[in-house]
This record gives structure tokens, sequence and C-alpha cells, in this order.
């Protein structure tokens, strides 16, 4: 046990490290945040050019910045953890190493995806700052409902985290793969409600998108930082009832995971994709 | 004597040929390469698709979907500037490709305006099936009487838009891995400025103003104006035209300078061999 978690903390140290000791502490933060608040401002300028930035709308206005906020944690640990294990192999050629090392590659991994969703926590932090002071929105950290904010995105991590291994995984069968995570960042961020309720959807990808634990996530955190004054997905449902679909979505995420790890696991050691010489 | 005439080669035939021969990758083996094209195509229609939806989920009139159809078809030529243009030197080192360069007999702007041109021509043919794809879909109209001057504005906007690529291969010719986290600082950023999905005129006049260093700024609203009519105006789109004319030798003068800077320090840091960054 104690040999594990020497492991898991050197797999987040270099995780931090790959991230972010391309240049200076303060440009990196710097750069962090730079997405997350130009797309929160995209937003919030299409929001104001349709409506008129009118006071009835204004609950509308805080569901999309939240999203875009807590969307921080989906990016760096999707997309931004899906490159890195590409780029441990391809571009750096540790992966093989870390797979033979005594710890277990999955705890390599969760560590390396603890470390994406800890820097993005700071952009998330900084982006609702932002919107608050900004665009002048209602968040009162006096009155935010921590238990179910760390509750909800505990669970959130969980699902995250699962995803992402498995994706990265089954990335690693292809030699061209890079940008791939990005691109499944992006489809997520049409079925999450990051930025729309899933309502919008078209019926049938509504109800795949449902089955999702990021919609339940995403409500649940607006819920906790905005309770009444914010966009409801699902008004008719209590928090403890949202709180409750989305332990569910996570097991089913977590499983299905796992299953989908082993098998492309087993399936990356037959044909050689650990050490495979990627185009990079 | 034929080893003499071979080597008598001008250097303006090899200047041309240097363009055709880095042009040819980028036309066929970027078709070749089926990941790419889907990639290509995936981002840009995924994230126009986004904010449709949210247009949708504001219920919006029809005529922001055409804003944001025309960003998503202009968003593939900024992700190729950035990633294909800019960031390419980078990758060049990387893989050993740029010291060839430098040995051979031709000029780091030849085989930038080669990487031009055959993006340019790969990427119209993505971005015109993600126009026609959105537009039908969402069923987006277009002014018919506009179409050709946009056609016009569109060329312009594309030379301006690739000679500041230009500039940019040679600003990022001294960095490893900064280089892509460069260029995806430089996406979203550049994304709100430009008003990809929205009018720029909402940005006002000092935000835009600054945006217009950005050809695609200007270029872009120039062509909803011609053809999405009823977009606010940010300035008249003759203007527009005449700015982002202006922007092609600015960019290109400044590109050539940097380039024999970046280079001429790059030899003296040893940075054109540097590898694994």
């Amino acid at each position: 046990m104690g040999r594990q978690l020497t492991g898991y903390a050197a797999a987040v140290r270099l995780g931090w490290a790959v991230s972010s000791n391309w240049t200076r502490p303060l440009l990196f933060v710097v750069y962090s945040v730079l997405r997350p608040i130009s797309m929160a401002l995209i937003l919030a300028v299409m929001y104001t050019v349709v409506t008129g930035n009118a006071a009835a709308t204004r609950p509308y206005l805080a569901f999309l910045i939240i999203g875009t906020a807590f969307w921080s944690f989906i990016q760096e640990g999707v997309s931004e953890f899906a490159t890195g294990i590409l780029e441990d192999r391809g571009r750096y050629h540790i992966l093989k190493y870390s797979y033979m090392a005594p710890l277990g590659f999955p705890i390599f991994l969760v560590g390396r995806a603890t470390s994406k969703l800890a820097s993005a926590a700071a952009s998330v932090v900084i982006v609702l700052v932002v919107g608050t002071v900004a665009l002048h929105l209602d968040i009162d950290p006096l009155r935010i409902n921590y238990p179910l904010l760390v509750a909800a995105c505990l669970l959130a991590f969980v699902s995250v985290i699962a995803f992402a291994i498995t994706l990265s995984m089954v990335l690693l069968a292809g030699k061209d793969t890079h940008g791939y995570g990005e691109i499944m960042a992006q489809f997520l961020y049409l079925f999450s409600g990051a930025i729309f309720p899933i309502s919008v959807l078209p019926g049938p990808i509504a109800w795949l998108a449902s089955l999702s634990p990021l919609p339940y996530w995403l409500e649940l955190c607006r819920r906790a930082i905005l309770h009444g004054r914010v966009y409801q997905m699902f008004p008719e449902i209590s928090d403890t009832e949202v709180l409750l679909r989305l332990l569910v979505a996570t097991a089913g995420t977590v499983l299905l995971g796992y299953f989908l790890y082993r098998l492309t696991d087993r399936r990356a050691r037959r044909l050689g994709y650990i050490d495979m010489e990627a185009n990079w | 004597m034929i080893a003499e005439q071979r080597f008598n080669v001008s250097p303006l035939r090899i200047f041309f040929k240097t363009i055709v021969a880095r042009a040819y990758p980028r036309v066929v083996a970027a078709n070749r390469q089926k990941t790419w094209l889907f990639f290509d195509m995936a981002f840009p229609v995924v994230g126009a698709l986004a904010m449709v939806l949210v247009y949708q989920g504001l219920h919006a009139p029809r005529q922001y979907l055409g804003f944001v159809i025309m960003g998503g078809a202009m968003l593939a030529f900024w992700q190729n500037v950035l990633w294909s243009m800019a960031a390419q030197f980078s990758w060049d080192r990387g893989n050993g490709t740029l010291e060839l360069y430098v040995i051979s007999p031709t000029t780091f702007e030849g085989v930038l305006l080669g990487m031009a041109l055959g993006s340019m021509f790969t990427v119209t043919l993505r971005a015109g099936a993600i126009l026609l794809v959105g537009s039908l879909f969402f069923g987006i109209t277009y002014a018919a009487g506009g179409t050709l001057p946009a056609i016009g504005v569109f060329l312009l906007t594309l030379a301006a838009l690739y000679c500041l690529g230009m500039l940019l291969a040679s600003l990022f010719l001294f960095y490893g891995r900064e280089a892509w986290h460069l260029s995806n600082a430089m996406q979203e950023p550049i994304n709100f400025l430009s008003g990809l999905y929205f009018p720029v005129h909402a940005l006002g006049a000092y935000v835009g103003g600054a945006a217009s260093l950005v050809p695609m700024t200007l270029g872009l609203d120039a062509m909803r104006q011609l053809l999405l009519p009823g977009t606010p105006v940010f300035i008249p789109a003759g203007t527009e035209t005449l700015l982002v004319a202006a922007q092609i030798p600015i960019f290109a003068l400044l590109a050539g300078i940097s380039l024999r800077y970046m280079e001429s320090r790059a030899r003296a840091d040893g940075k054109l061999v540097t590898r694994w960054e």
C-alpha cells in the first residue's frame, strides 16, 4: 500500500511537471485561464447580443458561466490527459517504463489524471470570480452549499478519470491519434449540458445524454452555487435525486470503463501498442 | 557538363519548385491520411454545432445560426494557420526536416508559401463542406447578390491570414514544447476576439479595433455583411476589404524580416537542430 501511494504521488508530480514546467509559474496560470475565460466571454457576448442582458434571462447567463467554468475539469481531465499519455509514448518514449514499473499502470494513470484535475481547479475558481465581478453574477462564497458541491465533484472526478483512462488506452491503438482527446472533449461538451440544457438536443440524443453523469454533476454544481437563482435542467427533481442519478451514472461509467480498460490493455500488450513508434 | 547544368538552375526556378514540392504533401498526403480529414472537419463542426445549440437555447433569430456556420467554416482556416503553419517548423525540427530545409539551396519563404498554398486548397474544400452541410442542415439562406464580392473578400482574407501564419511560423522557430501550448493558447481568445460566433459589432470599437489585427475579424465581418443582410455593421464592408488587402503586404514583409532575424539567431544558438525539447 505504501509503495502504491508513493507511486501515485510520483505520477501526480510527473503530471504536474510535464504540464507546467515549460514556462514560468505566472505565465502558466495565465495560459491555464485563457481558454475558459475566452469561452465564458464568447458565451456572455452571445447571450447579450440575443437577450440584451434582460433581467428575466439572468439565470440563463449564470447557467452558461458556471457550466463553462466547471468544464475546465473535463478539458484538462479528458483532452489534456489523453494528449499527455500519447506524448509519453510517442514524443518522450517513457510510457513503456511507466508500464513496467512495479506500482501498477492504472495507479500511474490515475496519478497523471489527478494532476490534470488539480491544475483545472485554479481556472474554475478564476472564471467564477471573473463571472461574479465582470458579469455581476450573484455568487456569494458564504452561501455556497459546499457539501453538495464537493460530493458532486468527487463523483464526477471518478467518472472523468475512468472515462479518460479508457479513452487514452483506446487511442493508443492509433499512430496518429493526437488531437482526438480534444475532439472527444468537444463531443462531451454537446452532451453534458455545459452550455445548453440537454433538452435542446433531439430526442434520442437527449436520452443518451441523460445516461451520462456530466449533466447531473453540472446541475448540482449550479444548484450548490446559486440555488434557485440559476436556470435548472431538471427543475422537477430534488437535489438528492439528482445526486442519486449522478451516483448511478458514475457507477455505470466506472464499470464500463473497467471492462473496456481490461480489453484495450490486453489488446495493447498483444499488438505492441505500449511502445509503438507513433509518428510524432 | 550535365552536372554543371544541374547546378545552374536559377534561384527563381528553385523558389517555385520549392513551393510546388512543399504544397504537394499538403494537398495529397492530407487527403490520403483519413484521420486528418476527420480531425480537420470534426473540430470546427462540433464547435459550431455547440454554438448553434446555445443560440437555439436562447431562442435566437435564425440569422444568428448563419453567423455560427460561417464562423465554423473560418475556424477551419484559423486552426490550420495555428497548427499547420505557425507550429509547423517546431514539428519539423522535432522530426529532423528543418535542418534539411536549411542545408538545401532554397529559402524558408518558398517552403512557407508552399505550405500556405497547399493548406489553402485543402482547407477550402473542407470549409466548403462545413458551410454547405451546416447551411443545408439548419436551413440558412444567403444573399445571392453578395456571393461574388464575398468570394473576393474571402480570397483576400485567406492571403492575409496565411501571411500572418508565416509571420507566426518564424516567431515559433525557437520554441519546443512551448509551440504546442502557444498554439493552444491562441485558439479560444482569437475565436472570441474575431467574433467567430457573433457579430464583431458586439465587441465595441476598442476591442473590435484591436481584434482587427487578425485578418479573420474584418474578413469574416465583411463576408457576413455581404451574405447575411441585416448583420450589425462594425465597419462598412468596403473599408474592411481595403484594410484586409493592406494587411497582406504588411504581414508578408514582417514575416520576411522576422524569418531572417530568427533564422540567424537560431543558427547562432544552435536551435535549428535541437530535438526532444
